[in-house]
């Protein structure tokens, strides 16, 4: 895992363990809660998103000393803070961090955890534990932490004594960061916190584990088979996802495809890897994807699948999903090759390495023909769904806020999407120029996900305009964290889509369910006068004319914003994939 | 449904049970019995993991799984055919009476079963083989009523020419000696 950053706040002012010692002479002998700041500090980690209670005390009495050094964001709600991080590691892709206490502190992480493993995401969560000579007693606020975390997490581990804690940490980020990265769980217990080290504190970083060595380089058969196929394909189509954004393989990406001439789309999560407006990208794939980038899997001789894991919302049937053609995997995760295909060429490997392992074995192509079919498909698409979509007939839709957007925004906004309809749309509509732009919970669906996680992105990223597109639905699941970005003057742009319902539930009720609406209609409070409780700005759109300039006002305006938008009820998103259909079944309509 | 033994090497941490057993519980596969042990390197602990199954792609889906765990350092599957192993079983019965003696001759020379002790009120016997000569010696035994029984879980090495240490990462591995 790389640094997104070009810029990069209090890094540098993170020096390592040597001048600590320099600034405090007279302690050398140190507390286990004074070693995990300073083990955190060896890490570079320069913000944590947490909340205190009776377990972590000790940790955060040893914060005080340290918040010149180290920024801890106080959110409303642990679930807040481990979204934050989320957002915050995708944007930057460092590590994201939270601190919380025992019992419900953790499990309200829960969500977050599992939020991050689905979605490869390196974090690192510590837990207050209550002291270790209660284990086991059902103590004040004691949970099972390590039982609760265990099936969701990279790893974790309980640390009951001080001396563990700069090993502990080290392999913590080192595991959370590395290989396909995902959330770590630390569970610390309060005597450990407050124990003194026996010696004195010393750091150093974990490079390598026996137990765990990720392959980063693929082996030379590997790439050579691949290569073969690829270069035999007369009809090849590469899939790419979210694993060549975590290993920053965009550019290796686009150099491929180039040289190669084969058409690319993306998965959800894949989304802005890839100029949206460059030629030889399709579009994108799944249950709301394009029209023709999932027909032609059936079409396609060799599928070239980089970083990405076909998951059930890109395949539809699996059985029945790419029959015909042979696949080159290439996938850091030896677990996820043949977990649902059959695999002819697999590369096991880092995406950006096996790309450049590939690139001067590959034959420079140009497959015209074949890239012309996706251009028919393109074109029906257009005429069925976009045209419909943007008729600026009728009530205004969601479809023409993201266009609108998107195009006020040259396509260079950070977009971090909730779940439901809104978030079909902005994938579908908004024209991504960079990668890491688009950010949303992909794997586990989690509403409530955006507002903490466009938070947490924007204070990893600080340079990147930053677009939370949220449903009315999501926004009551996490509006509480309105309070942390108003307290941090965080400038966040929020845009809330409202169509009064739980739009994405209500579509399929309507197209599956006899329109049975079983609890999908909302009675909403007033957002505008909610964000202004909580000190932040906004109004509402009502119209189509009054659009354009609610928009302006929400780029423009220094600081958090909110922007809520009326759009039409009952809008459908499509193309539309039939849950357990194959994807050859796609509706227009 | 066919055997499919499991043979899993781990650092020795706490919860490393429960992570391994869990990915058998989430596809619902019950587990026919497992043993743990440590190796004879130090730190170096050994699961025997003994489970049926229809297909043998999702048994290696489960291996790529188990061998994804952190702390895990290799694993193996194997057909029976591939393996050596063996069960071991005790037999506790009443001590014998003039009226059904006891044929320990037979016993150690027929069914390689050793009586490890005898008590003035009860004996136990001790049986190691597969599980079908456990068998054919539980009904053999019976008749002399069984108080208790228990079978072990199946151990195994593979058929092959090397040790442990072909396989593991290259470390300074101490051996326990
Ligand atoms: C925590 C959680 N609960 C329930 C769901 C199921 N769900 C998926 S989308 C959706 C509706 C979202 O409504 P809204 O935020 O208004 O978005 P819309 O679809 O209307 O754009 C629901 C209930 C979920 N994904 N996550
Ligand atoms: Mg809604």
């Amino acid at each position: 895992m790389g640094n997104y950053l070009t810029v990069t706040a209090a890094q540098d002012a993170a020096a390592g363990t040597d001048n600590e010692g320099a600034q405090i002479p007279h302690k050398t002998i140190i507390s286990g809660a004074e070693a995990l700041m300073k083990s955190l500090l060896a890490e570079n980690v320069d913000t944590i998103f947490g909340y205190p209670g009776g377990a972590i005390m000790p940790t955060y009495d040893a914060l005080y000393d340290y918040q010149d050094r180290i920024n801890h964001i106080l959110v409303r709600h642990e679930q807040g803070a481990s979204h934050a991080a989320e957002g915050y590691a995708r944007a930057s892709g460092r590590t994201g961090v939270c601190l919380v206490t025992s019992g419900p502190g953790a499990t309200n992480l829960v969500t977050g955890i599992a939020d991050a493993i689905i979605d490869c995401t390196p974090m690192v969560c510590i837990v207050g534990q209550v002291k270790s000579t209660l284990l086991g007693t059902d103590a004040f606020q004691e949970t099972d932490v390590m039982g609760v975390t265990m099936p969701i997490c990279k790893w974790n581990y309980q640390i009951t004594h001080p001396d563990e804690v700069p090993e502990i940490i080290a392999k913590a980020f080192f595991i959370a960061g590395s290989g396909k990265p995902g959330p770590v769980v630390i569970d610390f217990t309060r005597d450990a916190q407050v124990a003194m080290m026996t010696a004195p504190f010393a750091y150093k970083k974990c490079e390598k584990m026996l137990s765990y060595r990720p392959r980063l380089v693929p082996k030379k058969e590997q790439v050579e088979k691949a290569a073969e196929l690829i270069n035999n394909a007369k009809r090849p189509y590469i899939l790419f996802g979210h694993g060549v954004l975590i290993s920053q393989a965009q550019e290796e990406l686009k150099a491929f495809v180039e040289k190669t001439g084969i058409p690319c789309a993306s998965t959800l999560l894949g989304l802005s890897a890839m100029d949206v407006n460059h030629p030889l990208y399709v579009g994108w794939l799944g249950m709301h994807g394009n029209y023709g980038t999932n027909i032609l899997t059936d079409h396609a001789d060799v599928i070239i699948a980089i970083g990405m894991r076909f998951d059930d919302r890109v395949t539809g049937d699996s059985t029945k999903y790419i029959t015909q053609a042979k696949i080159v995997h290439i996938e850091i995760d030896p677990s996820e090759v043949e977990k649902i295909k059959k695999t002819e060429a697999p590369v096991i490997g880092d995406a950006k390495e096996s790309l450049l392992a590939l690139m001067p074995l590959v034959n420079a192509n140009n497959h015209s023909v074949w890239r012309n079919e996706f251009r028919k498909y393109e074109s029906e698409e257009h005429q069925k769904v976009t045209l419909r979509d943007l008729d600026g007939i009728g009530e205004l839709k969601m479809a023409e806020v993201i266009t609108r957007l998107s195009d006020k925004t040259n396509g260079e906004g950070c977009i971090v999407a909730d779940v439901g309809q809104h978030q079909m749309v902005a994938a579908r509509y908004y024209r991504f120029k960079n990668p890491h732009s688009y950010i949303a919970s992909g794997g586990l669906g989690t509403m409530g996900f955006a507002l903490p996680a466009a938070f947490g992105a924007k204070v990893g990223a600080p340079h990147r305009d930053v677009y939370a597109v949220i449903g009315d639905g999501c926004f009551q699941m996490t509006l509480q964290e309105l309070g942390t970005i108003a307290q941090n003057k965080t400038p966040v742009k929020i845009i809330i889509l409202n169509n009064n319902f739980l739009g994405m539930v209500r579509q399929w009720q309507q197209l599956f369910f006899e329109k049975r609406y079983s609890f999908v209609e909302l009675q909403n409070p007033n957002f505008v006068m909610i964000a202004k409780g909580f000190g932040i700005d906004g109004h509402t759109c009502k119209t189509r004319e009054e659009l354009e300039e609610s928009l302006d006002k929400l780029i423009d305006f220094d600081g958090p914003y909110l922007l809520e938008v009326m759009v039409e009820k009952e809008t459908n998103i499509f193309p539309m994939v039939p849950s357990g259909a194959s994807v050859s079944e796609i509706r227009l309509d | 449904m066919t055997n499919y033994t499991i043979c899993v090497f781990t650092e020795n941490t706490i919860g490393l049970l429960n992570k391994i057993t869990i990915i058998f519980t989430r596809r619902r596969i019950n587990i026919e019995s497992l043993t743990v042990c440590e190796t004879e390197r130090k730190g170096v602990s050994r699961f025997t993991i003994v489970i049926k199954h229809e297909k043998r792609d999702e048994v290696e889906k489960i291996v790529r799984q188990i061998r994804r765990i952190v702390e895990v350092l290799a694993v193996f599957g194997y057909l029976d055919d591939e393996i050596v192993y063996n069960e071991t079983a005790l037999f506790k019965i009443s001590t014998p009476m003039d009226a059904k003696p006891l044929d320990v001759e037979f016993i150690n020379r027929h069914h390689k079963a050793w009586v490890t002790y005898w008590g003035l009120d009860y004996v136990v016997i001790e049986k190691a083989g597969s599980e079908k000569e456990i068998y054919d010696f539980f009904n053999y035994i019976k008749p002399q009523g069984i108080l208790e029984f228990v079978r072990s879980g199946r151990i195994a090495v593979g058929r092959t020419p090397q040790g442990l240490v072909a396989y593991l990462p290259d470390a300074d591995w101490e051996f326990n000696l």
